[in-house]
């Protein structure tokens, strides 16, 4: 329940889903668990299946966090 | 400890994608142009094969066919693409910044981090066909300012030495992440060392012409190998050879670990 919250990279595109941020504009509310990602989601950007995102360590650059909230 | 692969040229997956149909907003060129593209890791379509080498994520070797083939416009992220141009011309049109418009030839260059999001275009508007090595890496962090930055390997004065291309060498094209790309051109048969920064970085070999025998591994025109956990690297190299070198941190993958444990592929020389 308390597991940190992960950011999942789209391996078609780059674009990131941060379970924290949620994705408000495409309907995820921050908070999401990637789990609870319908199975048949797909990059907004992109089209590539959930999938085909890679779990990833990183941390945002300076001011980053605040753009990938309203991407 | 040492760790290797062998990827033969034929060994890697193909795509045929081609400008109409349902690739039709992703391909430019209709009517009569494809994209030809031969991935070593797993990319788009192609699924079945390794999911990359440290940061490594997408090497693959693409070819433009037709007049006015290439990519649409399209959104990118926090990936790192490169461009190594093989032959013909790439005009790539890149909102990076104020936004270029960039036309690279045989040994042009260019390093794109898409950050926090930039859009490319990228067109083969010559009547030749386009080859170039598009190369994709992991960030250091997300959501960098977006950078382009663009470079020429001159094969004429570089050749017979392993000269860096993207890194911290002298001037090299700048990334942010742990990672050099080198190149060697050959005119006469030859010796090489490669010694990577440490052990524990791993060294992907491609060799985009002729060929090349490294740490006793004979490699024939786009076949590749992938390394880690030695000194270095030594390689014969005949005449006429082109070779690149991606040297990598080796990142703990679980994605490239269970693939390695699945195929039985985590092998020790
Ligand atoms: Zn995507």
């Amino acid at each position: 329940m308390n597991a940190p919250l992960k950011r999942w990279l789209c391996l078609g595109c780059g674009f990131s889903y941060d379970e924290s941020l949620g994705l408000p504009e495409h309907g995820l509310a921050p908070g999401t668990r990637w789990a609870d990602v319908p199975d048949d989601w797909v990059c907004p950007d992109c089209g590539t299946p959930k999938s085909q995102f890679e779990m990833v360590e990183m941390g945002y650059a300076e001011g980053g966090a605040d753009l990938a909230r309203i991407a | 400890m040492p760790k290797s692969f062998v990827l033969r040229a034929n060994e890697r997956g193909h795509d045929v994608i081609y400008s109409d149909g349902s690739a039709s907003s992703y391909v430019a060129g209709h009517p009569g142009s494809y994209i030809a593209r031969d991935s070593s890791f797993n990319f788009h379509q192609y699924q079945s094969g390794r999911p990359g080498f440290g940061t490594v994520r997408v090497f693959g070797d693409e070819v433009f066919n037709g007049a006015g083939c290439g990519y649409n416009m399209h959104p990118h992220h926090n990936f790192i693409i490169c461009a190594f141009v093989l032959e013909g011309e790439l005009t790539h049109i890149n909102t990076a910044g104020r936004g270029t418009v960039d036309q690279l030839r045989q040994g042009d260059y260019y390093v794109f981090s898409a950050g926090s999001g930039g859009k490319h275009c990228e067109l083969s508007i010559s009547p030749e066909n386009m080859n170039a090595i598009y190369l994709w890496l992991m960030p250091g962090q997300l959501y960098l300012p977006p950078s382009y930055h663009r470079a020429h390997f001159d094969i004429r004065t570089r050749r017979n030495r392993i000269a860096q291309l993207v890194g911290d060498a002298d001037g090299a094209l700048p990334v942010s992440q742990d990672l050099r790309v080198s190149r060697l051109v050959t005119d006469r048969a030859g010796r090489f060392t490669y010694t990577p920064r440490t052990p524990e970085h791993g060294v992907y070999v491609f060799v985009a012409e002729g060929g090349a025998t490294v740490n006793d591994v004979a490699l024939a025109r786009r076949d590749s190998l992938g390394i880690s956990g030695v000194e270095a690297l030594a390689i014969e190299a005949p005449d006429s050879s082109d070779i690149f070198f991606v040297e990598t941190a080796m990142l703990d993958d679980a994605r490239i670990r269970a693939w390695e444990k699945a195929h039985g592929a985590d092998l020790l020389d």
